[in-house]
């Protein structure tokens, strides 16, 4: 990619203004899912684009405080690295098999896992909750973690595929040459090769688990085993919402999600720079 | 055949052998050596609602040594699908919410409710009265009993009414336009929940009450078709009193009761002066105050006459939330139930959920002077009737509120919701 | 889908700078120490099955089963309790392609495809190009751009409708700093609805977008660029002659992926426009017309019909995209040599 360096000198200050600006309008929402924390419902629905005033902490750290709220954070930390590690996983392995090898039915082995993704899971939940009881994983974390890897395979494998293929032929060929063995190809230089891709999918799925409401809902009875998501529902009474909680509550289960992304951005742009050198 | 493809194929075998096989009945209750154990499905996840709850169920407990009821507090907006589920899988829980009409009815068809005709007592009977009790039947077979009954109506701020110079209650629908036309000015409308559809339709179903003969109306729960004019007559006369534009702006994007910005946090910080709602608002009206303490100058008054319909003009709607048996569920299930209608589990009850009890001794418990404007409307009313929506099932139901929002969004017209209605027999 | 990977069998060239193929020519060679038949050897069929078994075995089981059943639902008409007994056959089916809140839904379906695209591709390449520099706190930006899609969609759809009700925030602020004319109902106004529902997605998914750019972007030796500067390009051309075309692969697979997300668009509606107001606001969706007239109404047999419709639809939008456009990537698009 090109340095700035030379050029950086009149090019900066207008991308830092655009870069600001942006970052206002995608952060106003945010802000004020997060300023809502502190308010309460009252000074919501009277002064809607208001600061708070009195500052209301009793949202906040009422959540804090509550033990169940630590549970759910454990629950979906279990849940959503379980599923990132299998979809990843097992997600590469079928991507691998579909860039590199060249078999009858691969076309239709890439069309049954891209067919996955057309059809709306709000339907597939009914024959889905019967199949997770008949294996006896109702109201397990498993049972959660199992469909979520499955649902998560097509996207991952869309995104993996291009990836893996661009691999040069000439580092297999090279690899051959040293008698290694096509797994070994695999395993040693395939993987290293495309961390950029993995640590892709792995945040999406990771960001995709955190936050699915619908499977857990089904399948999770007991409160032990709810997620973050389904905890919203303690501040759902039977007729109305406590919308100020909710908002603090979302605020708090955003952070995990948000500090995985930051641990793994920066991989993203490790890169393939110099993998091939004449 | 590739070799992959061979194991998709025998994979779908396996697991659609599997699924398929162990399709039988899921018994996870205990009922060996007398022990009881029942699975209880509610829809108060927190607050003194879920406390009534643990307490009963622990009171029961206590009464039946041998029975332990375990309670499941599920969202209200969740509880039917995962019910629906439920119910489907052969893992129901032994007692739970019952929302009764259409609903109801197809659960009853699919033999997944208990007949409890023969099971509730006479003491029951008596103490809530037969014609409560029709709530929970489907043709003349009982299969839940009702724990509450909720009938609708305006609910408003006597001070905001008396800013406006509006000393009683409106009792025709000409005062009620003329009270609006003073609120308005005071920037005080009629709140209104149009996003969520069924709180516009409420006012279609009351000018249907008022302009339909109870008869016509339970005609309709059979033919599901609005052919009768006074349907016709209903639309037109919401659509005059649409055009007077008695609603809050925007009321196609205000919620119900979803917290901060719905119509009842309208009403509970004194920017709306009414709304009509079933007699659950006080308690949502509550928790959206301004120190969530109930709103001290709530008030009640009942939907007004409006001239020439065939309806009575005491007639009143409401719904009742009930609860019913599993067909698979053991008899200390209608025990429960028939524990559930006594006099003292009724007044807690009340106070939990600050909505009427069925149970007429415990009925004498109620303070609240908005309360017992609602009970006197309702053992005045000369008959009741549930919502139509719940009545004439979700299919028609929906279909309904939908052209109902339509017309007041002007979007579609009085036809519309009457061709609405007769289309959705098509789809269910 | 036809199986276009591995393509034709190209050329394989080195030059000087070790320049890399793009596309998916990387299968075909047949390796050179194994003894060279037609179709491929047993020990490959192992090394498949072992590798993509687990992964079809789990998928077929979760997914592609629950589907096939909720197809065979659509065949009957069912109230949802029990098992279904009133077979209609085709009959929902035909209901559904002569229902006109159908044909609407399906019309905003196509526009949203068509803005989402449009909106968020030139952002997001844009984002991503400035992102790919050395800037100062590139990575704060990244974390920032990216927080919108970190957050559920059921609360970004809570925090946006609180915000563009009428008598919400956004109003609110515009009445403050004197531009209350300004204010509009933009949740309920068939005209602007769905420029609202546009710009609640763009701002959700351009962080997605600007992710797989990135990624995508690794793939792009700097020894390019850095001969293009050398042969005294500017950095404007640089990206439109080297980055871009590069870039395409990811750019057309980040496209099928919008498309087919925009078709099965549900959550954000829904929660913003409910069930019921979202045909009357002009932004209904053919899920939420799924979830409305079945779930919803108790019509679980036609609902499920719905859905396979709107599966159809998809896989026949991706089978023509996967024969016109994704075709491109797998007969060396990049010319390569000298």
């Amino acid at each position: 990619m090109a340095k700035p360096g030379k050029d950086s000198g009149w090019g900066n200050p207008i991308v830092y203004v655009a870069a600001l600006l942006l970052i206002g309008l995608m952060l106003g929402p945010v802000l004020y899912i997060i300023l809502g924390g502190f308010r309460t419902n009252s000074q919501i629905t009277v002064d809607p684009a208001g600061l708070p005033h009195p500052w209301e902490f009793g949202n906040y750290t009422d959540v804090l405080t509550s033990e169940t709220f630590w549970r759910q954070v454990g629950n979906s930390t279990i849940v959503a690295v379980a599923t990132t590690v299998g979809v990843v996983v097992l997600g590469v392995m079928a991507s691998y098999v579909l860039a590199r090898y060249r078999f009858r039915g691969r076309g239709a082995m890439y069309a049954l896992f891209a067919a996955g993704l057309m059809f709306p899971v709000t339907v597939a939940i009914t024959p889905l909750y019967i199949l997770v009881k008949n294996l006896g994983l109702v109201n397990t974390l498993p049972g959660v973690i199992l469909p979520q890897i499955a649902f998560g395979l097509p996207t991952t494998i869309i995104i993996l595929v291009p990836f893996l293929q661009a691999i040069p032929k000439e580092i297999e060929e090279a690899a051959a040459i040293d008698r290694c063995s096509r797994l070994g190809f695999f395993w040693r230089m395939v993987l290293p090769l495309s961390v950029p891709g993995l640590i892709t999918v792995g945040i999406l799925a990771f960001i995709g688990s955190w936050n699915s409401y619908l499977l857990p809902l089904f399948i999770l009875n007991n409160q032990d085993t709810f997620t973050l998501p389904l905890g919203v529902q303690a501040f759902a009474s039977q007729y109305s919402v406590d919308t100020a909680k909710v908002l603090a509550f979302t605020s708090l289960s955003m952070i995990p999600a948000l500090v995985f992304f930051s641990l793994f951005e920066r991989r993203i742009v490790g890169g393939l720079t110099g993998a091939v050198k004449g | 055949m590739a070799p992959n493809r061979t194991l998709a194929v025998a994979a779908v075998l396996a697991l659609s052998s599997l699924s398929m096989a162990a399709c039988g009945g899921d018994d996870d209750k205990d009922s060996s050596g007398g022990n009881v154990t029942m699975q209880l499905w509610e829809n108060a996840t927190t607050g003194p609602g879920k406390a009534f709850w643990d307490k009963t169920a622990a009171d029961f407990h206590t009464a039946h040594p041998n029975v332990t009821i375990k309670i499941q507090a599920v969202q209200n907006e969740d509880l039917d699908g995962k019910l629906q589920t439920a119910l489907n899988s052969g893992s129901a829980p032994d007692i739970f919410l019952q929302r009764g009409g259409g609903k109801m009815a197809a659960m009853v068809e699919a033999g997944q409710l208990k007949d409890i005709t023969e099971d509730i007592t006479a003491e029951t009977k008596q103490a809530v009265g037969d014609a409560v009790l029709k709530a929970g039947q489907v043709d003349g077979k009982a299969y839940a009993v009702p724990t509450s009954i909720l009938p609708g109506g305006l609910w408003y701020s006597k001070d905001l009414f008396k800013k406006a110079g509006i000393t009683s209650p409106p009792a025709t629908l000409a005062e009620l336009t003329d009270a609006v036309g003073k609120l308005k000015a005071n920037g005080t409308p009629i709140a209104l929940g149009g996003k969520d559809a069924w709180p516009a339709a409420h006012w279609y179903y009351f000018f249907a009450l008022r302009a339909c003969s109870q008869a016509t109306l339970d005609a309709t729960a059979k033919s599901k078709t609005f052919d009768d004019p006074c349907w016709t007559k209903a639309g037109e006369d919401l659509k005059t009193f649409a055009d007077t534009k008695p609603f809050n702006d925007g009321f196609l994007t205000t919620s119900a009761q979803q917290g901060a910005g719905s119509s009842a946090g309208l009403v509970a910080n004194h920017k709306a002066s009414m709304e009509l709602m079933g007699a659950w608002d006080p308690g949502v009206i509550a928790s959206l105050t301004k120190d969530t303490k109930p709103l001290p100058d709530l008030g009640y008054f009942p939907f007004p006459a409006v001239p020439g319909g065939q309806g009575d003009p005491a007639a009143i709607m409401g719904g009742a939330d009930g609860y019913s048996c599993s067909a698979k569920a053991p008899k200390e299930c209608t025990d429960f139930l028939n524990y559930l209608l006594t006099k003292d589990v009724q007044e807690a009850y009340y106070k939990g959920f600050n909505s009427l009890p069925v149970n007429k001794a415990a009925q004498g418990a109620i303070t609240e002077d908005y309360l017992k404007a609602v009970l006197d409307a309702y053992n005045k009313a000369p008959y009741v009737s549930q919502w139509l929506d719940t009545l004439y099932g979700q299919n028609v139901g929906n279909a309904l509120n939908i052209g109902v929002v339509n017309l007041l969004a002007g979007k579609g017209d009085v036809a519309g919701i009457i061709k609405a209605v007769n289309d959705a027999a098509k789809k269910g | 889908m036809s199986s276009n990977f591995g393509g034709k069998r190209a050329v394989v060239t080195e030059d000087a700078a070790g320049r890399r193929v793009r596309g998916g020519s990387g299968a075909d060679t047949p390796p050179p120490l194994r003894p060279r038949r037609r179709g491929i050897g047993w020990a490959q069929r192992l090394e498949i099955a072992a590798l993509s078994g687990p992964a079809i075995l789990m998928f077929v089981g979760f997914v592609i089963f629950p589907v096939l059943l909720a197809a065979y639902y659509g065949f009957y008409r069912w109230k949802g309790f029990g098992v279904p007994t009133n077979f209609v056959g085709l009959d929902n089916y035909v209901t559904i392609l002569q229902d006109s809140s159908f044909h609407e839904a399906l019309q905003h379906n196509g526009l949203i495809v068509v803005l989402s695209i449009l909106l968020q591709g030139p952002v997001a390449v844009g984002l991503a190009l400035l992102l790919n520099q050395r800037l100062r706190g590139q990575s704060i930006i990244r974390v920032l751009i990216f927080v919108p899609y970190v957050i559920s969609e059921v609360i970004v759809g809570t925090a946006w409708s609180l915000m563009l009700q009428t008598n919400g925030a956004v109003n609110d602020a515009l009445k403050s700093i004197g531009l209350g004319s300004l204010s509009e109902d933009w949740l309920a106004n068939p005209k602007l609805a769905i420029w609202t529902l546009m710009l609640i997605l763009t701002w959700k998914y351009v962080g997605f977008a600007v992710i797989l750019f990135l990624a995508g972007m690794q793939n792009i030796p700097e020894e390019l660029s850095e001969a293009a500067a050398v042969d005294g390009a500017s950095y404007w051309q640089t990206q439109r002659r080297i980055t871009l075309p590069l870039l395409a692969p990811t750019i057309r697979i980040w496209a099928f992926l919008s498309i087919i997300g925009a078709l099965q668009l549900f959550d954000l509606v829904y929660i913003i426009w409910g069930q019921y107001v979202a045909s009357t606001a002009g932004t209904s969706t053919m899920a939420t017309y799924m979830v409305t007239e079945g779930r919803n109404a108790g019509n679980y047999g036609y609902g499920n019909a719905v859905a396979v419709v709107l599966f159809a639809i998809s896989f026949v939008i991706a089978l023509v995209y996967q024969r016109f456009v994704l075709r491109r990537d797998t007969q060396g698009a990049l010319t390569e040599g000298q």
